[in-house]
Parts: structure tokens; C-alpha cells; sequence
């Protein structure tokens, strides 16, 4: 019963990882409508970022956090004015296709940059963790998992609460109708964008402290979002913490209870995501 | 006779007739932290021979390509430096994926390798029957060796008895893991887990959980240096009592000594800057007098013994025959930073230059990797957890 409590426990922590993430990049597909392959890149310059401030001016990462987001929310304005308004209109094809090749240029500048290497960063807190009777809950990790509560529920309140999360709504519902009432689409657009690449960088700043830096750490987390997202519902922003705790407990127990279930975790996001959208189409058909 | 002379100085001037190596190695990529490590002992060597005279009274030309940690584009570089830069010997090597990728074409060639990675034993399988192959790095069967032969001493010492073990489920972790379990088993250990992990995915939870479970004495992994923290961190987060943690990543993470999740944590090295034989140290002063630095990575010194002892075999042997040079190579017999470098038989390939013996076991301890065992070159005792 105790394997079973913690396996549990150990989903649900590593869940908050996992929204936090998923959480800018629904941010990004459902105001944008874009599907940003270049997330997990963002994520990356967030843990660089993080891990540089640490290991040359002694900057705990927490403190750190606001400093990277605000910097990667202006790198994903840049990127958002040079590259991804001109492709909005094009095909979906067209508009995955320049993600997709940001993400590996921001990849491949980082390897020629810093190498290949993997960082670590250094915080008294790392190792620390709350006793639950026989049960331990990490505190980085519930940390995560609180920040990711918050952000979603920040957001929620953002596009709920004020005129600029309307305008994200209306825009999201009608590009065309927005325009029409006044809107200043193209302004609403950089915003969510560049919001979304701050949440990653938030996320990136938090994987540092609980994993490494390192060039391609964004890939296996991008990957993990997109399942969450896809079985959120692409841009629905309330199921995405649901969707998290569904992945990360779902890959806790295969992980414990199925034997060599180590190897299968990348599966059982694939299946989670195969199983949603067979539900899906099935209750559309009815 | 003066125009002998100068079309002479002309052809010396240019290097035309100097000896050319061609290296190759992993510069950009996930095994770049040993390629960029392996580099810097080639240059140090480099400079070595061509101060102490060149090779054949020339000096001697290193060409650098470049793997990428990419068996796809390991194969064109390879074929580039033979075929185009016709170099005369080929040295470098330290992924296995991308040496079995080249094993084709080097066969095609029947080129000469001095090869100082790839322990993998499908390498040596695929260069069981080629002329030319010096192997200098250990195969996987000598690193297993040296770490049976160290934790049953601490079964004999600390009454260890029983082993989990955590494995990534690509080639460097799964092959070979049921001969692992097998071995320990047969030394008379308790596998009391056998788990396998995607590298880099940070999440251990569920593997610490159950590692809690069974109550190990040793927790042995075999992953990446991505895995070292997160995993140490899911140790400590879920306070799993352990003797000894042990990894066997091909580099560890940078800094990671530094970080006080790091203390205690075990490991296995060829060679480290505290080593105490007399050329390790020559060695890291030679280092730190090019590069200002002293690095941790075993492959910086294994370069360095890989092209000083290939430029004295061509010395020896007075040509670039590769018979004479392969007979000179074989004869080897010198000291290295890692202890006497000589060559014989593995399991199936001719030319085998370090085994069991030249391994190290070393604890980070304070802010430091300190080598624990063999007793003879342990500095400070090994921390024991239980």
C-alpha cells in the first residue's frame, strides 16, 4: 500500500512538471492557433539562462525565475515579429514546418555555443523533501507543482477577468471579426505568443533545478506537452493540469507495477493520446 | 644541382611526404564532452612530437573531422579523410555506434586504426578480423571485470550483499544486462531489482520507490550523465538508505562535483588528474602548461598515449608501411598515465591495449573525484553509507 501511495504521489509531482510546460504551449495553440515545435527550445533558453546566472553571479534560480521569463518573453516577441506572423495566414504545413526548423536552430546554436554538455545547478534545496508518515513528497517538485496550479490559474483569470484576455478569446474565436470591432490583432498575437515562451522559460528555470541544462533538454518535455495538449483539448487551458496528473500518474504506475515499465513511459503517452482521440472521434460520430 | 636543391627545401616546406593521421572524433553532439576532451590530448601530443623532432624527420600533420556523435555522419568523414586527405593512419573513435558504422569502409580500405574508444562489444565484433585494429580502451567485458571485482570486495568488506540495478534501455544500458545480472548471481549477490529508464527523462521516482522497496546495499546505474542528478536528487528526496550509489556514464555532468547531492556518489574512471603514477602526473603538468587547465576526462590523456605511441611505432619502423608499423605498435611497452600500455589478444580481436587492471574507482568526495579503490591508489577511504 505504501509502493502504491508514493507511486501515486510520484505521478501527481511529476505532473506539475509536465503542466507547466504544456501550459504556454496551450497558451500559444489556442490564441495563436499555432502549433509552436520550438517550445521545448524556449524551455532550454530558460534552464540556460537559469544555470548561467547561478554559475556566474551566484543567482538562485527562484530569483532568477522573473529575470528569465521576462528575457524569453522578449526573444519570443522577436521571434514572433521576424518569423511567425508571416506564416499565420500560410498552410499548417508551412506554419509547423518553420517551428519545427526555429527549434532546431535554437538547438544547434546551442550545441556550437556551449557544447554538448550537461549543467547542473547548485541549490540548498534540491535534496529536500516533506515526510508524509513513510511517504516523502520532493520540494522542488511540489514547488513545480504549485507554480503550475498557479500559472494555469493565472491565466485562466487573465483571459477570464481582463479586456486583454478577451481580446485573446475573441481573437482566438474570430481573426477576421476581431479585427472588425477594433482589435488590434497582431498586437494580441505577440502578446499570447511571447507569454507562451515565458511560460517555457518558467518551466525551463524549474527543469534546471530538478534535472540539468542542457541543449536538447527541451525535446522530451516539448513531446510530453504536446500529448497533454492533445488530450486537453487543443486549447483548453482547464484540462490541461487534469491531463498532466492523467499522464504523470499513468506513466508512475506503468513505471511500478508493469515489468521493465522504464522502458514503456514514451509509450504511454502515445497511448494516452491514441486512446483520447479514438474517444473523441467516437463521441463526435454520435 | 641547385635546382635539385631548391625543388627539395620547396617539397620539405611544404609538408608533401609528412605523415598524416586522421582523427575522428565526436567535437559537437552527445558524446562531445570525450571528443572535445580526446582533442586536446591529440594537440598536446601533437606538439610533443613535432618539438621532439616530427616523425620521420618531418613534422608530423593531424586532420580533424568531426563524428557529430552521429553514425551517419561518422561514415562520410571517415571516407573523406582516407579517400580525399588520404591520410596515412586513422586514430580517434569513441562512440561505438559510430566505430561499427565505419567498419565498412575501414575493411574497403584495409585502413589502420589506432582507435581509442568503442567498447561496445558489437565493435569488436565487427573489427574481430581486420590486420590494422589497436584498441586501446578497455572492451565492456574489462569494465564489468573491474566492477565485480570492486563490489565484491565490498561484500567481503561491508557485508554487501544485495544490488539493484537501473539500466537506460539503449544500447549502452541493455546490452549485456542479462550477463550483468548473471555475473552478479554468480558472485553470489541478490539482484533484488532490474530496472530499465529513457535517458534523460528525469523521472526516477517510481524506480527510487521501488528500490526503497527492496532495500539495496548497492544501487548501480548505467546511463548518461543527464541522469546522474535527477537521480541522485530522487535518492536523497525519498531518503533511500544506501551503502554505495555507483554509476558508469561515459562523462559525468559539468559541475556536478560541486553540488553537495554528489557527495558519496561512486563511479568508474580509466584515469584521474589525482592519479599517482609518475607520467599521469608529467601529463597533467604538460596539460595544464598548454591549456592553463586540468581536465577530469579520462579521454584527454588516452588521446594523448594513443598518438604518442602510434608516432614512435612509425619512428621505429623507419616508414608508413603499415605492416612495419603494425609490428612496431604491437611491440609496445611504455608507461602511461594510466600504467605500462601493452599490447595482446582480447576475446577476438588481435591488438588489445588496456583491460580489467588499469580501471579506478572513485568517490566525489568534498568537491573532488578521489580515487577509492584499488587499495594501492586509494587517497582517502571509501564512504560507506550503511
Amino acid at each position: 500500500m505504501e509502493l502504491f501511495l508514493q507511486t501515486l504521489l510520484n505521478g501527481l509531482l511529476q505532473s506539475g512538471i509536465y503542466a507547466l510546460v504544456a501550459s504556454g504551449l496551450a497558451l500559444a495553440v489556442g490564441v495563436v492557433g499555432i502549433v509552436n515545435f520550438a517550445h521545448g527550445e524556449f524551455l532550454m533558453i530558460g534552464a540556460f539562462l537559469a544555470w548561467a546566472l547561478s554559475a556566474y553571479l551566484g543567482v538562485d534560480p527562484l530569483i532568477s525565475l522573473p529575470f528569465a521569463a521576462l528575457a524569453v518573453f522578449g526573444v519570443g516577441a522577436l521571434t514572433y515579429r521576424v518569423s511567425i506572423r508571416h506564416v499565420l495566414l500560410a498552410p499548417e504545413l508551412n506554419q509547423m514546418l518553420l517551428t519545427f526548423g526555429l527549434g532546431i536552430l535554437l538547438q544547434n546554436v546551442a550545441l556550437m555555443w556551449l557544447g554538448g554538455n550537461t549543467r547542473t545547478v547548485t541549490t540548498p534545496y534540491q535534496g529536500s523533501s516533506l515526510s508524509l508518515g513513510d511517504l516523502s513528497v520532493g520540494g522542488p517538485k511540489a514547488v513545480a507543482f504549485g507554480f503550475a496550479v498557479a500559472i494555469l490559474a493565472g491565466l485562466y483569470a487573465v483571459l477570464y477577468r481582463t479586456t486583454l484576455g478577451r481580446q485573446m478569446r475573441a481573437v482566438a474565436q474570430n481573426r477576421r471579426g476581431s479585427q472588425l470591432i477594433g482589435i488590434d490583432v497582431d498586437r494580441v498575437y505577440l502578446i499570447a505568443f511571447a507569454v507562451s515562451c515565458a511560460l517555457a522559460a518558467v518551466a525551463g528555470v524549474l527543469v534546471a533545478v530538478l534535472l540539468f541544462a542542457s541543449p536538447t533538454v527541451g525535446l522530451v518535455f516539448a513531446l510530453k506537452a504536446f500529448a497533454i495538449i492533445v488530450m486537453a483539448g487543443l486549447g483548453n487551458l482547464t484540462g490541461v493540469l487534469w491531463a498532466s496528473v492523467v499522464l504523470g500518474v499513468s506513466e508512475a504506475l506503468v513505471q511500478t507495477y508493469v515489468p521493465g515499465g522504464g522502458g514503456w513511459s514514451d509509450a504511454v503517452f502515445f497511448l494516452l493520446i491514441f486512446a483520447t482521440l479514438v474517444f473523441r472521434s467516437f463521441r463526435g460520430a454520435r | 644541382m641547385k635546382k635539385m636543391l631548391l625543388t627539395g627545401v620547396l617539397l620539405a616546406l611544404s609538408g608533401a611526404g609528412a605523415v598524416k593521421v586522421g582523427v575522428l572524433l565526436p567535437l559537437t553532439g552527445a558524446g562531445s564532452v570525450s571528443g572535445q576532451a580526446a582533442r586536446s590530448g591529440y594537440l598536446l601530443a601533437l606538439d610533443e612530437i613535432n618539438r621532439a623532432g616530427g616523425v620521420l624527420g618531418k613534422p608530423l600533420e593531424v586532420e580533424f573531422a568531426d563524428d557529430g556523435s552521429s553514425p551517419a555522419k561518422a561514415v562520410p568523414e571517415f571516407v573523406k579523410l582516407v579517400t580525399v586527405e588520404k591520410v596515412d593512419f586513422m586514430a580517434g573513435g569513441v562512440s561505438s555506434a559510430t566505430s561499427i558504422a565505419i567498419s565498412g569502409p575501414a575493411k574497403q580500405y584495409n585502413t589502420f586504426m589506432a582507435w581509442i574508444g568503442a567498447a561496445a562489444v558489437p565493435v569488436e565484433d565487427a573489427f574481430a578480423d581486420h590486420p590494422y585494429f589497436f584498441h586501446y580502451h578497455p572492451w565492456s567485458y574489462y569494465n564489468f571485470e573491474a566492477i565485480l571485482g570492486y563490489f565484491k570486495t565490498l561484500k567481503t568488506q561491508k557485508k554487501a550483499k544485495n544490488i539493484a540495478i537501473a539500466y537506460e534501455d539503449g544500447p549502452f544500458g541493455s546490452a549485456g544486462i542479462a550477463d550483468t545480472v548473471a555475473a552478479f548471481k554468480k558472485a553470489g549477490f541478490n539482484v533484488v531489482m532490474t530496472e530499465k529508464f529513457k535517458t534523460g527523462s528525469g523521472n526516477f521516482g517510481p524506480i527510487v520507490s521501488k528500490a526503497k522497496a527492496a532495500k539495496p546495499d548497492i544501487f548501480y546505474w548505467v546511463g548518461y550523465d543527464t541522469d546522474a542528478l535527477p537521480l541522485a536528487t530522487e535518492i536523497k528526496q525519498q531518503n533511500l538508505q544506501l551503502g554505495l550509489l555507483y554509476g558508469t556514464p561515459p562523462s559525468w555532468p559539468v559541475g556536478f562535483e560541486k553540488n553537495k547531492l554528489s557527495d558519496n556518489v561512486a563511479g568508474l574512471s580509466l584515469w584521474l588528474p589525482a592519479s599517482p603514477q609518475a607520467e599521469s602526473r608529467k601529463f597533467v603538468a604538460a596539460y595544464k602548461k598548454k591549456f592553463g587547465t586540468v581536465t577530469e576526462e579520462y579521454f584527454a590523456p588516452l588521446a594523448y598515449v594513443n598518438l604518442k605511441t602510434l608516432a614512435a611505432a612509425i619512428n621505429k619502423a623507419g616508414s608508413t608501411d603499415k605492416d612495419k608499423v603494425a609490428a612496431e605498435l604491437a611491440r609496445t611497452n611504455t608507461p602511461t598515465p594510466f600504467g605500462p600500455l601493452t599490447f595482446s589478444k582480447s576475446n577476438k580481436t588481435q591488438y588489445q591495449g588496456f583491460k580489467a587492471g588499469n580501471w579506478l574507482h572513485f568517490q566525489f568526495l568534498g568537491d573532488d573525484r578521489v580515487p577509492v579503490f584499488p587499495i594501492r591508489f586509494a587517497q582517502k577511504p571509501m564512504v560507506w553509507g550503511k
